[in-house]
């Protein structure tokens, strides 16, 4: 059987490859794409050979099975309540979550109302280097977790991410979701409080393009995350991905974009980072066609892990304002 | 003239400190304190107490590489003995003995110059050249590591192993960070950290800590000190501004390296090294200062206040660790 989808929005420049990704797949077909913007809208649905539809309710009244959401944070909410009362059978929205966690709460409790399975698009949970870490650890390769250096440094996006009224923050709200998830994933464990400082002197704007996270965990295990904007025009690459997991017996350290060849290109006029690990969007598709299915996949992340993400990012928001450490909201 | 040099303390940094001791011109070592008489005997002529080091060696600089509790004693020693002073860092393992070191040495009007040798590290000190210069514009995030195994000391009493002593990674390790981070960056305002120190169960074995820090100037900085990581000593910068980036990583510039099918006994505290043209290396380049500014009788680079200063966030640190809180100095 071949599943129906739908994108609500190509704000967010991830859709793009859930596009092709779903365009590539056996079981599942692009049924179309709707946009707010009708020039980008009708461009995407030209190059994925699919259709556009101008409006949201059209498309998700051509019986879809499944619905991604990748329009610009602040309407995640309304696009899977929307989706939701339109009986698909499973939404993957992009992350964050929500800009707020009542919004959260709202669209976990939305979905569960219509009968509706939400997933969140976190990708970094299908690196390769991700699952190894992760089976390191489980086997107890460090013995026991004590700490957890994270980054997810990346160059500053523009656009809609640096509009608060869009994004709902800067690099914090952008950034700390993936690492606070897969800090989460390894652990077992919820974060309890986060401490962070917070700036904005890359691009000196009203929102922040620092932020240095440092997360407690239950059972005494720290963390801390970097998640600035904070690599220059001339960077090779946009950003990564890193953890240096601590133990009793040893230590791991993950670069996940370490998987590069360096390309010093003469007629560009710059040194490149071409990355030749595998994508981790395959995967994070393939499970949300699974779920839609009925199957389990327990590595793809609910809308349950979507809203502890977010509550560190809201977290580091408050302990900023504060000076203070700040308590993660628990559901 | 040549200083005579008298050092208490012939361990694992005496003796590093004796190796250049000999090497530097215009400076002779002329007696070693340590109750180890075999160390002592390895680093220079052998005396049995203070009194007779003084009387007999004659010395005009006193070298304290003693383990931290003891700095305090031998500073105050020498400063009424009027001799000039070196000492290693961390300074001291409390604040009030910080303040009763630079209130001895100011009132004996002693020259003294603190131990903080990663200023002496060439690429740290052409990384501060570069930032001062304007090469990432305005310094906004900055990152440091210092990553090794813990202490060991082949068997010998480990003080590194009892906090109150030693004060652990953060005092004793990434205080280096601090210090540079100080120097090149201006003062802090506030820490924030997290650590196993204090934790019983691991202490002894790994150390590992991850601090924040808030610098006047609005800048932030992430250092990362680990006594846990068994494979070696690894250290990493990273300078991001508003006009560009500074990295460095010691695993990444190692010109040389050796993979050799037998392998050597360790032991020992790691020090870095990094093989330097002979009087580049940063252990030499520092005692070589500080006799440069003997001689010209200027005030040594490294003064006791920026060691107070590097000791201040360190033990603002551990108390943030220890409390849970940040700290604002």
């Amino acid at each position: 059987m071949t599943l129906k989808i739908g994108i609500l929005s190509f704000a967010h420049m991830h859709a793009q490859s859930y596009a092709q990704e779903i365009v590539a797949h056996p079981d599942a077909v692009l049924v179309g794409i709707a946009d707010p913007d009708p020039a980008r809208g009708a461009a995407m649905a030209a190059q994925l050979s699919t259709t556009y539809y101008p409006t949201e309710a059209t498309l998700l009244s051509q019986g879809l099975d499944g619905v991604i959401v990748a329009s610009e944070n602040i309407h995640h909410r309304r696009l899977v309540e929307l989706a939701a009362s339109a009986g698909v059978r499973a939404i993957l929205c992009e992350k964050p979550l929500a800009t707020t966690t009542k919004d959260a709460r709202a669209m976990i409790a939305a979905c569960a109302a219509a009968g509706v399975k939400l997933a969140t698009a976190f990708p970094c949970r299908y690196s390769p280097a991700f699952q190894r870490l992760k089976q390191q650890v489980s086997a107890g390769a460090v013995g026991e977790v004590l700490a957890i250096r994270g980054t997810n440094r990346g160059t500053m996006p523009g656009g809609w991410f640096v509009d608060k009224a869009l994004s709902g923050g800067g690099a914090v709200i952008d950034h700390s979701v993936h690492v606070a998830d897969l800090n989460r994933v390894l652990l077992g464990r919820e974060a309890t409080e986060v401490y962070a400082e917070i700036g904005s002197g890359f691009y000196h704007q009203d929102w922040e393009d620092t932020g240095f996270l440092t997360i407690g965990y239950e059972g005494g295990v720290f963390a801390t995350l970097d998640t600035s904007w904070s690599r220059p025009k001339t960077f090779p690459t946009w950003g990564d991905v890193t953890l240096q997991v601590v133990g009793t017996n040893g230590v791991l350290d993950l670069d996940m974009f370490a998987q590069n060849l360096v390309h010093y290109d003469d007629r560009a006029g710059r040194i490149g980072w071409d990355n030749w690990g595998s994508g981790t969007d395959a995967g994070l598709v393939a499970d949300f066609l699974r779920l839609i299915a009925g199957q389990e996949v327990p590595n793809l992340a609910t809308g349950e892990d979507g809203l502890r993400a977010l509550a560190v990012a809201l977290a580091a928001y408050r302990s900023a304002a504060s000076g203070e450490s700040a308590a993660v909201e628990n559901s | 003239m040549t200083y005579r040099v008298g050092l208490i303390g012939a361990g694992t940094m005496g003796s590093t400190h004796a190796r250049h001791w000999n090497a530097l011109p215009g400076a002779e070592l002329v007696g070693v304190l340590d109750p180890r008489r075999d160390a002592a005997h390895a680093a220079g002529p052998v005396f049995s107490d203070w009194d007779t080091l003084l009387s007999q060696a004659k010395p005009d600089i006193i070298d304290v590489c003693t383990p931290t509790p003891f700095h305090r004693e031998y500073v105050e020693r020498a400063a009424a003995a009027g001799k000039a002073i070196f000492v290693e860092k961390p300074m001291a393992r409390t604040l009030a003995d910080c303040d009763a070191m630079i209130a001895a040495t100011e009132r004996a009007g002693v020259p003294v110059m603190s131990g903080h040798v990663l200023r002496y590290f060439a690429e740290y000190a052409a990384a501060k050249r570069l930032v001062d210069a304007g090469g990432v514009g305005t310094p906004v995030a900055i990152r440091t590591a210092r990553m090794a195994g813990f202490p060991d000391l082949g068997g010998r009493p480990n003080w590194y192993a009892d906090p109150e002593q030693s004060g652990g990674l953060v005092l004793d390790m990434i205080l280096h960070d601090f210090d540079w981070l100080r120097w090149t960056f201006g003062p802090v305002s506030r820490v924030f950290a997290r650590g196993l120190y204090g934790q019983k169960a691991h202490f002894g074995r790994l150390d590992y800590a991850l601090v924040t820090l808030r610098f006047e100037s609005g800048a932030l900085a992430h250092v990362t000190g680990s006594w846990a990581h068994p494979g070696g000593f690894r250290t990493t910068l990273e300078i991001a501004g508003d006009g560009g980036m500074i990295t460095h990583d010691s695993a990444a510039s190692a010109p040389l390296a050796a993979s050799l099918r037998s392998t050597g006994g360790g032991g020992g505290v790691a020090v870095p090294e990094s093989p330097m043209a002979e009087g580049e290396d940063p252990y030499y380049l520092e005692i070589a200062a500080f006799v440069a500014a003997l001689e010209k009788g200027e005030p040594p680079p490294v003064t006791l206040q920026d060691a107070r200063e590097a000791t201040r966030i360190a033990l603002a640190a551990l108390e943030s660790i220890e409390t849970g809180k940040a700290v604002t100095l």
